[in-house]
C-alpha cells in the first residue's frame, strides 16, 4: 500500500468518526467498564472532573489529598443513594452550577477555605446522583455504579496529581484560561437548560 | 517496451484512484433535518456561531491583538475576562432580558479595540480589562438571543466558547509579530482596519 493510499484511508476513517453524545447508550459495553466510560464520556462530568482536578492541583499535598478523600466519600455516599433508588432530577444542574463556581474561582485564582470543601462535597454527590444508568436489573445497576465511582475517582486523581506535578507559570496561566472557558460553558449551558425547561414545561 | 514499463504504473494509479473514491464516498454523512431556527444545534453549530458574524469576529481578534500588544499579564487576562463576561451577557440574552443598543455596542467595540491597537495605547491593565469586559456583554447578549432553545446545550456552549478562545488565540498569534519593528506596523495596521470595519458597521446601524 502506497503512502498516499494509506493517508487516504486514515483520513477517511478520521472523517467517519462521529461525536459521542451525552447519555447515549454505549452499545455493547456494560457492567463496570460501561459505568467507568459513562462517568468519563458525559461532557458535564468530564468538565467537572477537570475543574475540580485543576482546583485540587493548586493545593499543597495535605489539602489536595484530603480533598480527594472528601470527593471519594461524597461520591460513595451519592452512589449508595442511587443504589437505594434515590431520584435526583436536578443533579445535573447542581453539578453544572458547582462546576461553574469552581471554574470561576479558578479563573480569578481565589478559593475561600469553606467553599473549597463544600464544593468538593457537592461535586462528589451531584456527580454520583447524575450517574444513574438506565438499567433495571439490580446487579447490572450495582456494577455500573461501581464503574462510575472508580472512573470518577481515578480520573480526578489523575488530573489533580498531573496538574500538581506540572505546576509553573505556563500551567498557572493555562489553568486560569481553562477555568474561564469552563465557567463560560457552564453559565451558557445552565441558562439554556433553564429556558428549555420553561419553554417545554 | 514503453507499454511494459507504464502498465504497472497505470494499474497502481487506478487502484489508488479507486481507494480515494471509496474513501470519499465513505466519508459522506447523512443529511440531518434543520433545527426550527435554521441553526445547527450541536458543537459545530456553536463553533460556527462566533466565526460567521464578521463584526464579532474582528472584535474578538482585536482582543487578542491588544492583549499581545500590551504584553504580560494582559496577554492572558483579557482572554480570561472576555469569555466570562460574554457568558453572563449570553445568559441575559438567553433568558430574554433586554439590553439596549446591542448592535451599536458591538460596532463600537470593533472601533474602540481596533483603535487601541492602531494607536498602540497602553492603559493600566484594569482599564483594559473593564473596557474588554464592557464590550463582551454586548457580544454575549447578541449571541445569547440567537441561541436556539432546545439545543444540545452543552455541546453548543462548548463549541461557542472554544471558537471564541480560538479567535483570541489567533489575535495573540498575529499580535506576537509586534516584537519586530515591521510586525509592529503590520499589527497596528490590522488594528486600524478593524476600527474602520467597526465604523462601517456603526454607519450601517445608524
Amino acid at each position: 500500500m502506497s503512502r498516499r493510499t494509506f493517508f487516504a484511508l486514515v483520513t477517511s476513517l478520521i472523517v467517519m468518526t462521529t461525536p459521542a453524545y451525552a447519555h447515549s447508550p454505549i452499545m455493547g459495553i456494560e457492567g463496570v467498564l460501561g459505568g467507568f466510560l459513562h462517568a468519563l464520556l458525559i461532557p458535564e462530568h468530564g468538565m467537572s472532573l477537570v475543574a475540580l482536578g485543576l482546583t485540587l492541583g493548586r493545593e499543597e499535598q495535605h489539602r489536595r489529598r484530603y480533598g480527594l478523600l472528601v470527593f471519594t466519600a461524597s461520591l460513595v455516599a451519592g452512589l449508595l443513594a442511587v443504589g437505594l433508588s434515590a431520584e435526583a432530577t436536578f443533579a445535573g444542574d447542581g453539578l453544572l452550577a458547582a462546576t461553574g463556581i469552581l471554574a470561576l474561582l479558578l479563573a480569578v485564582a481565589w478559593m475561600p477555605a469553606l467553599l473549597y470543601w463544600a464544593l468538593i462535597a457537592v461535586v462528589g454527590v451531584a456527580f454520583a446522583l447524575d450517574s444513574k444508568p438506565d438499567v433495571t436489573a439490580t446487579a447490572e445497576l450495582a456494577r455500573m455504579l461501581i464503574g462510575s465511582g472508580l472512573g470518577g475517582a481515578l480520573a480526578l486523581t489523575f488530573v489533580a496529581e498531573g496538574s500538581f506535578l506540572s505546576r509553573g507559570p505556563a500551567q498557572h496561566i493555562a489553568t486560569r484560561v481553562l477555568g474561564s472557558w469552563i465557567a463560560a460553558i457552564a453559565i451558557l449551558d445552565l441558562s439554556l437548560r433553564v429556558v428549555t425547561r420553561i419553554s417545554t414545561g | 517496451m514503453n507499454k511494459a514499463v507504464f502498465e504497472p504504473i497505470r494499474i497502481r494509479a487506478s487502484v489508488q484512484l479507486c481507494v480515494c473514491a471509496i474513501a470519499l464516498v465513505s466519508t459522506a454523512s447523512t443529511a440531518l433535518a434543520h433545527s426550527e431556527s435554521g441553526i445547527a444545534i450541536d458543537f459545530a453549530g456553536g463553533f460556527a456561531h462566533p466565526i460567521t458574524g464578521f463584526d464579532h469576529l474582528v472584535a474578538m481578534v482585536a482582543v487578542g491583538l491588544w492583549g499581545a500588544f500590551l504584553g504580560m499579564p494582559a496577554i492572558w487576562i483579557l482572554p480570561v475576562v472576555f469569555p466570562l463576561v460574554m457568558a453572563f451577557g449570553g445568559a441575559l440574552g438567553v433568558l430574554g432580558m433586554p439590553l439596549p443598543g446591542v448592535e451599536t455596542g458591538i460596532a463600537l467595540s470593533a472601533i474602540a479595540l481596533g483603535a487601541m491597537v492602531a494607536l498602540a495605547a497602553k492603559p493600566p491593565i484594569w482599564v483594559a480589562a473593564v473596557l474588554v469586559g464592557a464590550f463582551a456583554i454586548f457580544h454575549g447578549h447578541a449571541h445569547g438571543t440567537e441561541l436556539p432553545v432546545g439545543a444540545d446545550a452543552i455541546a453548543y456552549s462548548m463549541g461557542f466558547v472554544v471558537a471564541t478562545g480560538m479567535l483570541h488565540l489567533s489575535g495573540i498569534a498575529f499580535g506576537a509579530l509586534s516584537h519586530w519593528p515591521a510586525g509592529r506596523i503590520a499589527v497596528r495596521a490590522v488594528g486600524a482596519v478593524i476600527a474602520l470595519i467597526g465604523v462601517g458597521y456603526l454607519g450601517h446601524f445608524i
